[in-house]
This record gives structure tokens, sequence and C-alpha cells, in this order.
């Protein structure tokens, strides 16, 4: 089973976990809402975009409502604390939420007690708590942007906000010199997809790949871009891709979807994650092995 | 179904409130405390004692409520400062980027992109703390001057380093001629 781990931008949001599915333009998980859009909500439209390609169980969701007070974030926590070793998922993404690191701890505690070895996916907030506690060892993938990547390279930052400057100045070709201060310091997942001009894909401290192609430049502008590969690359994990093969088509798939979209600054994330299917449909097979024919047979 | 979790505090820092004296502090935790955040009154080490020999610490990444909930209250403070020895001050990069249409002003990781002719923002990007995509939702399709501001509305410091990229904006925007 793949979990999901967010806060969605809706004040009274309950604590809620199920299954995904869509209705119309949003999703829905217990009869409630989620719009698909910058932040979680786009990241679980992106694995569901992927999932539902490859015709495999749609993700379980766990979400709360929190516009930044932390609430929700706590819930959500407090809740997978006590019952992830019960859930025991295969794939875990856990993605916005308030950075607190002392809940991370006791997760990653949590964590340890599930009867299978769960693959452990963090992006945005939960990222941000993992790297200040210094927990990074307990994720397998880690899929920062260029000024996150300096935050883990900075061993004394708590927040990417509290970076040193000369680590932000880098140009994205200084890319791998922070990659290597991640790994050195002992901030930075088994793998890492770094998001951004360049794509890069570093598996236990070496690049393993660069995704450059095609260069869409306006995709840093549109919000929710940086989620969508995140559930892109949680879902191809999911799929059985090892995860330096995820995070490739992760990184290849946000990008064409980007070239169909057409996109400039003003593109909405919703607009790009409709493109996926065509994607895949394109270049999937190609670039992974895992080929549907007409009629669903594989 | 939904759930509702068990109400446990679970306090976490990196930050300090620092004071000029005890009774600051003592009142800024209480004000704290009633505005739900998780503080601890602790002894700052002493290259950042501004004035007396308690603190409060925070979860730093809440700077922006934490300091607007003092503010709103009156209660006096020296300044927020990272609790880690060696972490850099906050940072004030701000970079631009003409995409034609388009500017994308960058501060730290955030991204506030505006339309050059009309002064609508057009996107924010950026950034993992959850009171973004609320943000997201607030500033898009509002005219740069008629935003509501992140350090007003938003909690934390994604949101801080947001509002440093809407106030850049202003300046590009207003600087080009435009109201």
């Amino acid at each position: 089973m793949m979990l999901i781990v967010g806060t969605v931008p809706i004040r009274d949001f309950p604590l809620t976990m199920g299954r995904i599915t869509v209705e119309g333009e949003d999703l829905v998980v217990d009869g409630r809402r989620i719009p698909p859009a910058q932040g979680t909500g786009a990241m679980i439209s992106a694995a569901l975009a992927a999932i539902d390609y490859l015709k495999l169980e749609a993700p379980q969701v766990l979400v709360a409502g929190d516009i930044g007070q932390g609430k929700g974030t706590r819930e959500m926590y407090e809740y997978l604390i006590d019952k992830v070793s019960d859930i025991s998922p295969q794939v875990m993404a856990l993605h916005y939420c308030l950075p607190v690191m002392a809940l991370m701890r006791r997760l990653c505690e949590s964590v340890q007690r599930c009867r299978q070895k769960a693959l452990m996916i963090a992006d945005a907030g939960s990222m941000y708590a993992a790297k200040a506690a210094g927990l990074a060892s307990c994720f397998d993938i880690f899929t920062p942007d260029a000024a996150e990547m300096a935050f883990l390279a900075d061993p004394d930052a708590t927040h990417p906000a509290y970076i040193a400057r000369h680590l932000f100045d880098a140009d994205i070709d200084r890319t791998p010199a922070l990659v290597a201060a991640a790994y050195q310091h002992k901030n930075a997942a088994r793998l890492l997809l770094v998001k951004g001009t360049v794509d890069y894909v570093v598996d236990g401290g070496d690049v393993v790949a660069r995704v450059a192609e095609p260069d869409v430049p306006a995709l840093e502008a549109v919000g929710g871009t940086g989620d969508t590969i995140t559930g892109l690359v949680s879902a191809f994990v999911y799929a059985g891709l090892k995860p330096h093969e995820a995070a490739i088509i992760a990184a290849r798939s946000n990008r064409m979807a980007g070239k169909f979209a057409e996109a400039s600054p003003a593109t909405r994330v919703q607009h790009v994650i409709s493109q996926f299917q065509a994607v895949f449909k394109e270049y999937l097979c190609q670039w992974s092995g895992v080929c549907y024919e007409v009629g669903g047979q594989q | 179904m939904p759930f509702f979790g068990r109400k446990k505090s679970s306090f976490e820092g990196g930050g300090l409130v620092l004071f000029e004296d005890v009774e600051d502090a003592m009142r800024a935790e209480k004000v704290l405390k009633e505005a739900d955040y998780a503080v601890k009154l602790v002894a700052p080490p002493p290259e950042l004692r501004a004035g007396c020999d308690l603190a409060l610490e925070v979860n730093l990444v809440e700077q922006p409520g934490i300091e607007r909930a003092l503010k709103e209250k009156h209660a006096p403070y020296v300044r927020v400062a990272p609790l880690r020895a060696g972490t850099s001050p906050l940072l004030e990069i701000v970079k631009a980027t003409d995409f034609g249409g388009q500017v994308m002003v960058k501060a730290g990781n955030m991204k506030l992109s505006f339309d050059k002719n009309s002064g609508v923002i057009v996107n924010v990007s950026g950034g993992g703390c959850p009171d973004i995509p609320y943000l997201h939702s607030e500033l898009v399709d509002k005219k740069l001057t008629e935003a509501p501001r992140p350090r007003d509305i938003g909690f934390t410091l994604c949101a801080l380093m947001l509002d440093r990229a809407l106030e850049e904006s202003l300046v590009l925007w207003q600087g080009g001629g435009q109201r």
C-alpha cells in the first residue's frame, strides 16, 4: 500500500485517512474535496495520474487542514506515530507540514516497528524537519529544489531561510558540490532528486543522471511543479522501479508535461498535471520498459 | 472516516526569543502559550545573550507568527534568533528573472511571479511550509498593490521570504512607473 501524508490549505479540514479518488477537477477522500493545487494536492494528483496509468491500487492519503499554525500537522503526525506500524505501508511519502523536529524523531522511531521496511520519501516541510533533526538517514528519497539543496548542504541551518549566503548564491552548476557537502554531513537521504534548471539524480553521493531536456524554464515559476515531481517519483517506486530509475523518469515526465502544456509563468499546475496521461502514453514505455498494449495487456 | 488526534504538546526548538529583562520573558511565555505555541524558558548561550539570562525557546520556523502574536499583545522582546551556533543570518538575497511578459522574483526558496503589464500576481512557487499553499490561493490573481502581505496572514519563515519577494516585486513594478 502507498501512503501519502500532508497538510491541505483548508482551515477546518479534519484529520482524514482514506483511499483517494477523483471527482471532476477535485480530489476526494472520505467524501471531502481537496483542490489539486500547489502543495499536497498537486503531489497527490501527479501520483494518481501515474498510478492510474499503470493500473495500480490508488494510494491511501492521510491529510489534515493547516494554514501554518501547526494544529493539523500535529494531529497528522500524532496519528501516524500511533498507527504507522499497523498500517505498514510499502511506500510512504511525507509532504507539506509545519517542520517539527520532535514529531519527526518519534515518527522515525515508530517506522522501525513496521512489519515491512517502508520506502520513505520526504519533500517540503517533512524534508526540512528530517534534515533539521538529523534524521535524513531515515529516508530513502529526498526531492529538494536547488535552494533546498543549499539548505541540506549547510550543517547549521534548520530552515532554508537561514542558509549561508555563499551556499545560496551557488549556481546550479555547483549542485554536485552541495550534494557532496550534504552527504558529508549526513543530511541527505540515500537518493536525492534535485529539481532545477538541470535535475540531478544522486544515489549514495554519486550523481547518476542529469536531466536537462526538454528545457522549460517557466516551470520554476509554476507553483506545484516541484510537488508533482515528488508525486511521480513516489508512484514509480511504488510501481516497482528502482529509486534512481523512478527519479529519472519523474524528472523527464514533469519536463515533458511542461512542454506539452506550453508552460508560462502564468500556467496553473492543474494544466501541467492534465498532460501526464499523454506524456506516459508517448514516452513511458520507451523510458522505463513499462509498456501497455491496446486492451491493457502488459 | 475523519479522525481526531489526541491533544498532546510536542515542543520543538531551533529558535530563541531574547529579552531585556526577566519580566518580559515571563510575559512573553504567557502570551505565546495562550496563542497555542510550544515554548520553553531557557538560559540563552552567552553569544546570544541580549540583556537578561532568560530566553524563550521556540520553533524557529514559526518566527513570523510568534513575532506577530507578541506585538499584538504589546509584549516586548529584543529579537528572535536561531539557537544553533554557526547559523547564518536570515537570507536577504533577492533575484529577479524576466520571462518577457512576466517577472519572477525569488527570495530564499520562495518565488513570486507577476504580469509586467497588469501587475497581477500570476504564480507563487517554492517553499514547503503549510501556509504557502494557503498564501498561493490568497495572492494569485490579485494585483501586487492590492494583495494581502504574507507577513500579515502567514505564520512561517516561508511566508516571511514570500513577503520579501512581494516587497521587491512592488519595487520593480512601481519603479516601472506603475501604480
